[in-house]
This record gives structure tokens, sequence and C-alpha cells, in this order.
């Protein structure tokens, strides 16, 4: 067996456990992103959902043996390459049509949408965590750097570059200020579901985390870019990018720490609270305005331009908000950046 | 157990959403749960919860600045000012708020309530318990 082979059959049994997890991803009144009745969660969305599993296993369960039967058998490497990445998007395509074909199943079965809307007259915490200097940190990282290149110019091997030596740093800086752009957009202006209870409180804790997350995605480009920057001079070289790692891995083991803790506090940090605190059914949106299986959330009569998601944990853009078009524009600026930067 | 700082609003209901968030809020501020320098939610903030546009929690906040209740304040909400004496009320609004007084008096006698029922849950009501 290849290291292909292996590395195809990793793919094929992760995305299988992925999709095995991903309806405990919701609030627990939602099932196969539909607002659903307590007792059809306990009945039939029950059996439901071990239908939808055993499609899901079996679908991996095939793709394995199809992928051991080709590494057997006496192929080109080429084309056993070509064939066992047909075998992991065939794989793909069984499991997103299971959760299709679920969520159909179970959009019937939808609580109607509520009349009544409520809301907490306490104003949140909508600050960065850590204040505007914590969030300001990468421009300052990325400033002083630039400081130090320009003292060390001489050093420098010219290119053609619009901004020579300084396109990463102004890179750098664009994706830095998308990131805080985010940030800000998500603590400001995401719904809050609880009204005002420990719900609320944990569903505040998550919503800060995450924003926390992208305030720190900021941070690990700000050093990526500096130690890219100051490689380039003589007198850094070699010395900074193989000591990178003292500062990504702190990030990373945060982001997977995150990532983790997460998956256990649940969608809107639900888990962590006693089901009796959580009065308010589902998430606050309506179900027809959930498009492609519960992917997307289109609903130009909602103000808000992030809601939770319904497949997955953390957040999504309301398209049908004009906002969120402007967020989605900003997100190709980096790409505009390199285009132009590098 | 003191009644949550919340307010609730009815899509179905005749009633515009500006005129019910403003009755909610009116009820805590003349039940004095929220008090003189209490802060309430940005607009934004109070909108995006509701699920309205920012306009119909920028009337209902307006409406009580107009009565004396709130001072509206830029990007951070609105305060609770210290209302000492009510501001002078059109008195055509009041006797509006009579005559849909009357009107509900007469529906609850229609509905087999005595003058005297009528009268002491009006009083309660008057109070601050809820009907």
């Amino acid at each position: 067996m290849t290291s292909f082979s292996w590395a195809m059959m990793l793919v094929v049994t992760m995305h299988a456990l992925l999709f095995h997890a991903m309806p405990r991803f919701s609030r627990p009144d939602i099932l196969f992103a539909v607002t659903v009745p307590d007792a059809f969660v306990r009945g039939a969305g029950r059996a439901l959902l071990s239908r939808y599993r055993l499609v899901v296993w079996c679908g991996a369960g095939a793709a394995l043996v199809i992928a051991l039967v080709l590494t057997a058998a006496s192929f080109a490497t080429e084309r056993r390459a070509f064939v066992m990445m047909a075998v992991v998007a065939g794989n793909m395509i069984v499991s997103a049509s299971a959760w299709l074909w679920a969520h159909r199943t179970a959009r019937p079965h939808a609580v109607p949408d509520s009349d009544t809307r409520v809301a907490s007259l306490v104003p949140r915490d909508t600050s960065l965590p850590g204040g505007v200097l914590f969030a300001g940190g990468p421009f300052a990282l990325l400033l002083a750097t630039a400081v130090l290149v320009s003292t060390q110019l001489d050093q420098v091997p010219t290119n053609s570059k619009p901004l020579g030596p300084f396109g990463a740093l102004a890179m750098g800086a664009v994706y830095v200020a998308m990131m805080l752009t985010l940030a800000m957009s998500l603590a400001r202006r995401t719904r809050q579901i609880a009204v005002d209870n420990p719900a609320a409180a944990a569903e505040q804790r998550f919503r800060r985390v995450n924003v926390l997350v992208l305030v720190l995605a900021g941070y690990g480009m700000a050093i990526m870019m500096s130690t890219v920057t100051l490689e380039a001079i003589p007198s850094f070289s070699g010395t900074l990018s193989p000591r990178l790692w003292i500062v990504m891995l702190p990030i990373m083991l945060f982001n997977f720490g995150v990532a983790f803790w997460m998956f256990r506090v649940g969608q809107g940090g639900h888990r962590s609270v006693a089901s009796t605190a959580r009065e308010v059914r589902g998430d606050a949106t309506p179900d027809h305005a959930w498009k492609v299986a519960g992917l997307f959330y289109f609903n130009p009569n909602d103000p808000a331009i992030w809601v939770e998601k319904r497949v997955g944990l953390g957040y999504t853009l309301n398209i049908g908000n004009k906002g969120a078009w402007l967020l989605i524009g900003m997100m190709l600026l980096p790409m505009v950046a390199v285009r132009f930067f590098f | 157990m003191a009644e949550p700082l919340r307010v609730a609003i009815n899509l179905n209901s005749p009633v515009p959403a500006y005129r019910q968030i403003a009755s909610d809020l009116r009820r805590h501020l003349v039940e004095a749960r929220l008090k003189p320098g209490d802060l309430l939610p940005p607009i934004r903030q109070l909108a995006l919860d509701l699920g309205v546009h920012f306009n119909t929690v920028a009337l209902a906040y307006r409406l009580l600045a107009d009565e004396g209740w709130l001072e509206l304040k830029r990007r951070r909400g609105a305060a609770v000012m210290a209302r000492h004496a009510p501001r002078a009320v059109d008195q055509g609004h009041v006797d509006h708020l009579l005559r849909q007084l009357g009107h509900i008096a007469a529906e609850l006698r229609s509905a087999g309530m005595t003058a005297r029922q009528i009268s002491s849950a009006l009083r309660r009501i008057a109070q601050g318990a809820r009907p």
C-alpha cells in the first residue's frame, strides 16, 4: 500500500466520522437543520438519525473496500490516484445525499415559526476580547517589522514589486484588517438567542471565543508575514523560520482546544447549561430561510449579519443581508492583495 | 422573584411593533424596574435581537424620549432619565386613552364582570400587578 492509498483511506474514515457527528453539532431541538418538536427528536427523529448514520457508514465501508481492491489490483500509478480520488468523491456524494434525504424527511415535522420575539433589555458586551490594544497588536507587530526593515534597506535584495520588501507586511495588514472587521461584526451583528438566564451567558461566552479566534488569526498572520519579510534580510536569514513554531504552536494548540471545547459545549454553548435553562426553541431563525439542506441562510428581512450555523459549529453569514455581501467582498481583498503585493 | 428586564413583541398583533416595544419599556419604567441612569441596549442591538428593522426600535425609543423617560445617546442606546413630574402630555391623547379604556370597560361588563370587579382589577394593574 502506498502512502497515497493510506491518505485516501484516512480521508474516507475522517469524513465518515465528521458526517456521523454532524447532527450533534446543532442545538438540541434542531435536527438535520430543521427545528423539530421534542417528541420527534425522541421518537421518529432518533430512527431517522440511525438510518442516516447507517447510510454514511455503508458508503464509507464501500469506499474503503473499493480502495483496498484497487490497491491490490495492478494499476498504473497515475490511474490509481485518479480512481482513488473518484472513490473519495463518490463517498462524499453518498454522505451529502444522506444528509439531504434526512433533511427532507425532517422538514414536514418542522415546528411553525413563533410569532413572539423576546429580547433582554440589559446591554451586552460587544467589545473585542482584550480590548482595542490587544486587537491592534498585529498592526503594531507589522509596523515594528517595517521599521526594522527600513533601517536595513541596504541589505535587502531589490525586487520589482510596487512595495518592494514591504509587500508581505502590506499583505499581512490587509489580512489582519479583514480578520478584525469579521471579529467586530461577529461581536456586534449577531442575534442573542437565549434571553437572560445562564443559557444567555453560555451563548455570550461561545460567541466571544469565536471572536477571539478571529483576533488570534490576525496575530498568526502578522507573525508569519513578519518572519517572511525578515528572512529576506541576510542578518536574519535562517534564524527566525526554525523558531517560528514557538509562537505558531501555541496558536494552533489554542485553535484545536477551541474546536474541542466547541464540540463539547455544542452549538451556542447549549450543552454547558441545564436543558431547563433554555427557553427559546431553535435558533430564532425561520426554517424557510435556510437553503440547500440548511447550509445557507438567506433572509433579507433579518437585520442579523451573522447567525448560528445549522450545519456545523459556529456562525455563518446571512447572505440575504447587504452587510454580509460587504464582508464577502472584503474577504476577497487578500486575494487581490496577493496579486499586487507579491 | 423580580421580573426579568425583557421586551416582547407579537408579529401578528394589530398593534405596531414599535408601540409594543414602547409599551413594554414604559411598564418597566413606571414600575421602577428601570431606574434613572440605567442604560438600555443600543438601538441596533435590540433590533437585532428582536429581528426587526432598526427604525422600529428607534421609533419606540423616540416615543419614550418625547414622554421624558429616556435620554437618547448616539451609538450608546438610551439612558433612563430621572422623571420627577410627568411631562405635559397632549390632552387629546389622554382623552383618546380614556375613551379606549371606556370601550374596554364596556367589553368587560358585557363579558360579565361587575363595575366593582373592573375597578378593583384596574387598581391592581395601576399598582403594577400583571393582569
